[in-house]
């Protein structure tokens, strides 16, 4: 359970704004770091300084980029949540389609389709590999104890003796 | 009239000395007391016609075009036509075993990385779809059982109208998945489900807790038991649904 009270959902936008604006920096900056060394005149003067050039430059922009796109698709998961009331993985994967829309949408329907499609399928991948990795970390532990007993809060019709809530494998 | 007859004669005079030979003679040399429009190019041809036999090819066949003015390129055209299709008749080069063996270990190294990417990404729509559309998952559980709850009198007037119901949270404060354990009793599948739900009520939370049994013959999962458990002292009950037999 949560140690504290408030609800992480408009919180969890600016985290994931945030989030997903640091990774693009530094995967950007990364990634602009070796092309402008690349891209560079022979000598490593040149080469060091046309990296930090190619940084500066690009790795803002796919930082932007990639942070209204996490601030978006969080954005509409909230809004999910509390219109549906109830958090499912299907909220992930119907935020991920319409942000891909939001995002196309000055190329036309045909590309928000296309890129709704793109978007849906990704998160849906990645909500599979969330499954996927719980249900193995989970699997490591050892089994509860074998619930052969109805719990203790309903009316008692066999021996209670065993507390319900020890639950050690959860998704 | 005298210079037709004059170029005539040495044309003769050419052909019965080139005869034979594989020769281009320049055919201006013998033509210049003429300065008629007479295209240079009938010498040429007359020429060309003794001279352009490249030696034979076996299958390719030799054309001489007869026509005015456009012969010469033609003929070059089919002689430099000749070349290229005589090169490419021979063959492309031979490719040694060894790089074909490179060749063959490197398309299987790649066939070998798109099944396993094709085999990953099967896998995780497999997981996706079997827990968002199969009735066995505990997402779909976890869903009628919330539809149970919120459809339950004592339920809505304790914790208030839009019932929300959420999982275990995970490290970014997502909520989506249900805490649950399956276990094989008397043949039969059993799955627990856990999740909580929080109403309008500031500050009242509770625990669902329920569970389900594999009906035999219909292969669906039926509810056993749902119970809310709340969570501040004391602790309060609200069973919605008993089906233990």
């Amino acid at each position: 359970m949560e140690e504290y009270a408030r609800e992480p959902c408009p919180w969890r936008i600016v985290d994931d704004c945030g989030g997903a604006f640091t990774m693009g920096t530094i995967g950007g900056g990364i990634f602009q770091a070796i092309k402008g060394f690349r891209n560079s005149p022979v000598g490593v003067n040149h080469r060091l300084r046309g990296s930090l050039t190619a940084i500066k430059t690009r790795a803002p922009q796919l930082g932007g980029s990639f942070a209204v796109w996490g601030g978006l698709f969080s954005m509409i998961d909230c809004s999910m949540v509390q219109v549906r009331g109830k958090e499912d993985p299907w909220n992930s994967i119907t935020s991920g389609a319409l942000t891909g829309a939001i995002l196309a949408a000055r190329n036309g329907p045909v590309a928000m389709v296309g890129s709704a499609a793109v978007g849906g399928i990704l998160l849906a991948l990645i909500e599979g590999a969330g499954i996927l990795l719980t249900r193995f970390a989970s699997a490591q532990f050892p089994n509860g104890p074998q619930f052969a007993e109805d719990p203790s809060q309903l009316p008692a019709t066999q021996l209670p003796s065993s507390p319900f809530g020890d639950y050690r494998q959860y998704q | 009239m005298i210079c037709t007859f004059l170029r005539a004669l040495q044309c003769t005079e050419k052909l019965h000395r080139s005869s034979g030979k594989r020769l281009f003679l320049p055919h201006l040399v013998l033509n210049k007391a003429c300065l008629k429009t007479e295209p240079g190019l009938r010498w040429g041809l007359q020429e060309r016609k003794k001279t352009v036999r490249p030696p034979c090819i076996v299958g390719v066949s030799q054309k001489t075009i007869w026509t005015q003015g456009q012969s010469p390129q033609r003929a070059k055209e089919d002689s430099s036509k000749q070349v290229s299709v005589h090169s490419s008749r021979r063959g492309e080069p031979v490719i040694s075993t060894s790089q074909k063996v490179k060749e063959a270990g490197r398309d299987f190294t790649y066939l070998i990385v798109v099944l396993i990417g094709v085999s990953i990404t099967g896998g995780l729509f497999y997981t996706i779809f079997k827990e968002l559309f199969s009735s066995s998952s505990p997402n779909k559980i976890y869903g009628k059982a919330l539809e149970k709850c919120r459809s339950h009198p004592e339920v809505l007037s304790v914790f208030g109208e839009p019932v929300k119901g959420y999982g275990e949270a995970t490290r970014r404060g997502r909520r989506q998945h249900v805490s649950f354990i399956e276990y094989v009793k008397d043949g039969l599948k059993h799955m627990r489900v856990k999740f909580y739900i929080q109403g309008s009520e500031p500050g009242k939370q509770g625990t669902v807790h329920l569970e389900v049994k594999e009906n035999p013959e219909s292969g669906e999962y039926e509810f056993q038991y749902i119970f809310v458990e709340l969570e501040p002292y004391p602790r309060r009950t609200i069973i919605i649904e008993d089906n233990r037999s």
